[in-house]
């Protein structure tokens, strides 16, 4: 990135991609003392070209290289590409696979806020236990995600028309077991960290965003709901099974850091009610359709959008009746999110030490920000 | 925050803006599809966020034709009330793409701006901070999305 040209008095501070919080990114300071005048974001460290790879890829091998936009989170990542070709293909899903899809993403969801969660916490600089604990309990995600698909990461399990694996026998009550395990450990995450005066001396009133702000600037996901504004894509758009459960838009008023935090920590507690839902009352059925994997799809567009763990995340489809599709644009969370980042410094006094917290309050994943 | 369907919404703004439309449908109650032309680019904007209540940028891309040699820019936009996604596109001649930034309307068009214009090749007038986004900054490779471009290995 060529740098813009800053003012003789400011001083520009080059933090990341080797800083321990700053992830695959770059970001430039410019400071006056303590004071953060400007944030830019020089995002493109992990660019690869996916929407590229996809025009060169048939429609199910493509599911592969969008698996992997975000690896904590692949479930959410594939399921709106999956749900943009079986718009464009026609396809029906059996009432089952889509029970099972909703369970996966759930599981995905908790998976993605504990590792949020647990480098918030780490960010502060007063719980990197907490961070320790948050990584051993998503293993208890990651064992299941290893007897249900064989892969604990990266797993690919969906494709349009189904899923590739029916639940294992004994799964339910795995399930049922990791939801009891996890709801008892919550509540030593909120003891220990969102309670604690320490955090709340870190988090509170900093970096806000104002639900005027959060609109203007397309926030999106817990920093778009920690503002207190209730858009959720699961229930604007329902896809899968989540207009058949019971659950709740989780939102927070206060507009700041800590609000962001108490979203993801409440929306883990709504996916272990999704989870414990579908273990007890999921269908019978078959978990896959007959779909020809080298399937041609008729010319037109198609536009699906899903609810990633980090926000609203959108693929616009253009098919013109081959096997491949003609160009595939993904509107990624992470990147809308990056641009509020930028401006946070010029919406309140931003201070060096806090640049961390924030940045880890957005929950960046630069994989999907740069595709 | 102002509710208005998807379908009044294209009625009413095909009955405020009759020069400006290209060509303005909703197929589905979540989606409304907006083509305007050239010169009203900008001043349809501004009456979509003012008059319309789109206060919501999403996203923004473009798509390569060069069979009928132009490229479409589009943007993705949403109404907060009523929850529906307008897709706003605008038809640029593929030979000298160009157009006015729509930064002046919706800020964070910026980094979606910035990308068009590295993988294809667009010139957007008046955009802010118009410095390299994605592609690494000595990149001389051309402008990737474009259907003609060949990379490593492609014939």
């Amino acid at each position: 990135m060529r740098e813009p040209m800053i003012e003789p008095d400011v001083m520009r501070i080059s933090w990341g991609p080797q800083h321990p919080m700053s992830g695959q990114t770059r970001v430039l300071l410019d400071v006056d003392g303590e004071k953060v005048h400007r944030i830019i974001a020089d995002l493109g460290f992990t660019h690869r070209g996916i929407e590229k790879i996809l025009e060169n890829r048939s429609f199910f091998s493509g599911i592969i290289p969008v698996d992997r936009m975000a690896m904590v989170d692949t479930a959410n990542m594939s399921i709106g590409y999956v749900t943009a070709i079986e718009k464009a293909a026609g396809l029906e899903v059996p009432e089952r696979a889509k029970w099972i899809r909703t369970l996966v993403c759930e599981m995905s969801r908790i998976n993605s806020h504990l590792y949020a969660f647990g480098l918030q916490a780490e960010s502060t600089g007063y719980f990197p236990a907490v961070f320790l604990w948050t990584t051993v309990d998503r293993e208890v995600l990651l064992d299941l995600f290893e007897e249900l698909t064989g892969a604990r990461w990266s797993f690919n399990h969906f494709f349009p028309g189904g899923v590739h694996h029916d639940l294992p026998d004994g799964f339910a009550d795995k399930v049922l077991k990791a939801v009891k395990y996890l709801r008892g450990r919550f509540k030593d995450y909120w003891d220990a960290m969102v309670e604690n005066p320490l955090f709340e001396n870190r988090c509170d009133g900093v970096a806000i965003l104002k639900p005027k702000d959060a609109l203007k600037l397309g926030a999106t996901g817990p920093v778009l709901r920690g503002s207190g504004i209730d858009i959720d894509m699961r229930r604007e758009e329902p896809y899968d099974a989540y207009g058949d459960l019971e659950w709740e838009v989780i939102t927070e008023d206060a507009c700041d850091v800590m609000a962001r935090t108490k979203v993801r920590y409440h929306e883990i507690g709504q996916a272990l009610n999704i989870m414990e839902q579908i273990a007890q009352s999921i269908p019978d059925g078959p978990v896959k359709g007959r779909v020809n994997a080298f399937m041609r799809v008729p010319e037109g567009e198609y536009i699906s959008r899903v609810e990633a763990g980090r926000g609203e995340l959108g693929f616009h489809l253009f098919t013109n009746g081959t096997g491949n599709p003609y160009r595939v644009k993904i509107n990624s969370p992470t990147l809308r999110n990056m641009y509020v980042f930028e401006r946070l410094a010029e919406l309140n006094e931003v201070f060096v030490a806090d640049i961390p917290v924030i940045i880890n309050s957005i929950d960046p994943w630069y994989l999907d920000s740069d595709r | 925050m102002s509710k208005i369907s998807a379908a009044d919404f294209v009625k009413a703004f095909q009955k405020a803006h009759p020069e400006a439309v290209k060509s303005i449908e909703s197929t589905d109650p979540r989606r409304a599809d907006l083509v305007v032309n050239n010169e009203s680019f900008i001043d349809a904007a501004k009456s979509l966020r003012d008059n319309f209540g789109l206060l919501m940028p999403v996203s923004g891309g473009a798509i390569d034709y060069p069979d009928d040699n132009r490229i479409q820019m589009i943007y993705y936009l949403m109404h907060p009330g009523s929850r529906f996604m307008l897709t706003y596109r605008v038809d640029l001649n593929r030979d000298e793409p160009k157009l006015p930034s729509l930064t002046q309307v919706w800020d964070a068009m910026s980094f979606h701006e910035r990308e068009a214009h590295e993988m294809f090749g667009i010139e957007f007038d008046g955009h802010p901070n118009m410095i390299p986004f994605l592609l690494p900054p000595d990149w001389k490779g051309g402008h990737p999305l474009l259907k003609d471009f060949k990379g490593e290995g492609q014939q």
